[in-house]
């Protein structure tokens, strides 16, 4: 998962991590912790987390 | 008459229940996965935060949010606070709490009558744009009144007394008159997005969730349906919960001279940024369940401790603090360690944890039309409309003024009922 610019750090996507691999200070970054599931895409309220460009 | 209503958040939920109520068709479409926007309650650590608000209700149970609320069957419980608030004012190394009634105490004689003597001159002259801090800077040169000013304009609207129009100000104050202080809905803000989901869903409304509208429809000048999901929904009327600006991007733009002056009147509108610090703490930090204002703190504004009324929004014997601060400058992590440092000196030698750390700017402000830059519920489509916190009603803090803007609202589309639809 990649976190792109337009994050805020509303901390949203925190709380319905799954894997608590997120942690949030001004901005979310993503830990060694994610399994790809993609379930934090859904609830960040500006479209930041995308898929990983393979 | 067929509503269509772009966004799940307050703004929307609330129009969604007055049209079902009224026997209007609704259907209500949010991008995300749940609805709520940013008064959803979130569950952490045992801990009930939230995606956006405070859990604090500005006019408690007899302002325009409640009324709205009772009117529609939504059943929620809304505790006021006491006291409303209080101000912490350092004292010798150490500090002391002031009542809020009592914020002009610190003035000296003179300033006090010049004071008294404005706000007595302003129901009669309405003051124009200047902000508020120039209303008053001129004739009381008090950087007491200053603090003060910032403190509150800070909590309740996450601006500084330089940002904000005097009129809107003055109106947030007869406002305060009128309808009282400030109360915790019990079970947290979620508690008001579930009382509502349940009055639209028993009413037969309906609500798509992870649903985002690509696109509004018009036809000759007139909204007719969305685009969303992938799919064409048509009505009779587009309500959008998601602000002017961003309603705007889901259009094709008439070439018309009203709509061009429109565009440029949405360069006006402000979203106001701000810092929400959440504390976890093993006893109650400030032993009231109003409104702690720190006019003397570098960034944090003010703090509440809801669990002095709803002590489940916390684990058991545990409290929930949360603080406030209006953002300042662009160094978002400096900003976030002055409020923590902040947040070290008032409640110094206590024992809490930062449970998290949450900013709100830009796309996801704590308000999409900072307070006195609203723009009024109307676009030039007709039969599109805007609610939320991006058209909020005029002196309405927060939630108050998005009800108030669904109230504005629910009367435009009385009108455009008779004359547009059947
Ligand atoms: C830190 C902070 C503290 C606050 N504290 C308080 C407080 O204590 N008291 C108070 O009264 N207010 C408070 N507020 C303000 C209050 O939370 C907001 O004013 C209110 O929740 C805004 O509701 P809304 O309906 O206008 O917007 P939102 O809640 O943003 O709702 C808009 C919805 O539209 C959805 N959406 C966006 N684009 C689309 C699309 N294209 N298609 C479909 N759906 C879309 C979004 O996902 C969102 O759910 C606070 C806000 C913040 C950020
Ligand atoms: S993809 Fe899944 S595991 Fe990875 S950060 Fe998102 S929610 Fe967590
Ligand atoms: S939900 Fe989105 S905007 Fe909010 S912190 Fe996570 S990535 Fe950033």
């Amino acid at each position: 998962m990649r976190i792109s610019t337009e994050c805020v750090g509303c901390g949203q996507c925190v709380v319905f991590c799954p894997s608590e691999a997120i942690s949030v200070w001004g901005k979310a970054s993503i830990s060694d912790n994610c399994t790809q599931c993609g379930v934090c895409i859904q609830y960040c309220p500006l479209g930041a987390i995308r898929e990983e460009e393979a | 008459m067929k509503a269509l209503i772009i966004g799940g958040g307050l703004g929307g939920l609330l129009t969604a229940t007055r049209l079902v109520k009224a026997g209007h068709r609704v259907e209500v479409f949010e991008r995300l996965a749940l609805i709520g926007g940013r008064f959803i309650n979130l569950d952490y650590k045992g801990y009930t935060l939230t995606s956006g608000a405070l859990h604090m209700i500005p006019h408690g149970s007899r302002g325009p949010l409640a009324s709205m609320l009772r009117q529609v069957g939504a059943d929620v419980k809304i505790v006021p606070s006491s006291p409303p608030a209080t101000l912490r004012i350092p004292d010798n190394g150490s500090f002391r709490d002031m009542s809020f009634e009592k914020f002009s105490s610190p003035l000296s004689l003179t300033d006090k009558l010049k004071l008294f003597y404005l706000t007595t001159k302003s129901r009669f002259v309405k003051p124009g744009d200047e902000s508020f801090k120039d209303w008053f800077f001129p004739f009381i040169k008090d950087t007491w009144l200053i603090k003060f000013a910032n403190a509150y304009c800070g909590w309740a609207l996450s601006m500084r007394c330089d940002e904000i129009p005097a009129r809107e100000v003055l109106a947030i104050i007869d406002n305060m008159r009128r309808y009282g202080g400030p109360g915790v809905p019990m079970g947290g803000c979620g508690a008001i997005i579930n009382a509502l989901e349940q009055v639209i869903l028993s009413g037969g409304g309906i609500i798509h969730t992870n649903s985002q509208v690509d696109q509004i429809l018009i036809v000759d000048g007139r909204a007719v349906g969305v685009e969303a999901g992938g799919g064409t929904i048509l009505g009779d009327v587009v309500i959008s919960d998601i602000g002017h600006q961003a309603t705007a991007q889901l259009y094709d733009h008439p070439g018309s001279d009203e709509f061009r002056e429109y565009m440029a009147s949405l360069e006006s509108i402000k979203p106001s940024a701000g810092i929400k610090i959440s504390l976890g703490a093993n006893r109650p930090l400030i032993e009231h369940s109003g409104i702690l204002l720190t006019p003397y703190a570098r960034r944090v504004n003010g703090i509440n401790e809801v669990t002095n009324i709803d002590p489940s929004l916390a684990p058991p014997g545990k409290h929930l603090v949360m603080s406030h601060q209006a953002i300042q400058s662009d160094d978002i992590q400096s900003e976030i360690e002055l409020g923590l440092k902040d947040l070290e000196d008032i409640f110094h030698k206590e024992d809490y944890e930062v449970l998290m750390v949450q900013t709100y700017r830009n796309g996801w402000p704590v308000n999409r039309a900072g307070s006195g830059s609203d723009l009024g519920n109307t676009t030039p489509i007709r039969g599109l409309y805007i609610v939320g916190d991006g058209a909020k009603g005029k002196g309405g803090i927060e939630v108050e003024g998005v009800a108030l803007g669904v109230e504005n609202t629910i009367g435009l589309l009385q009108n455009f009922k008779t004359n547009y639809t059947t």
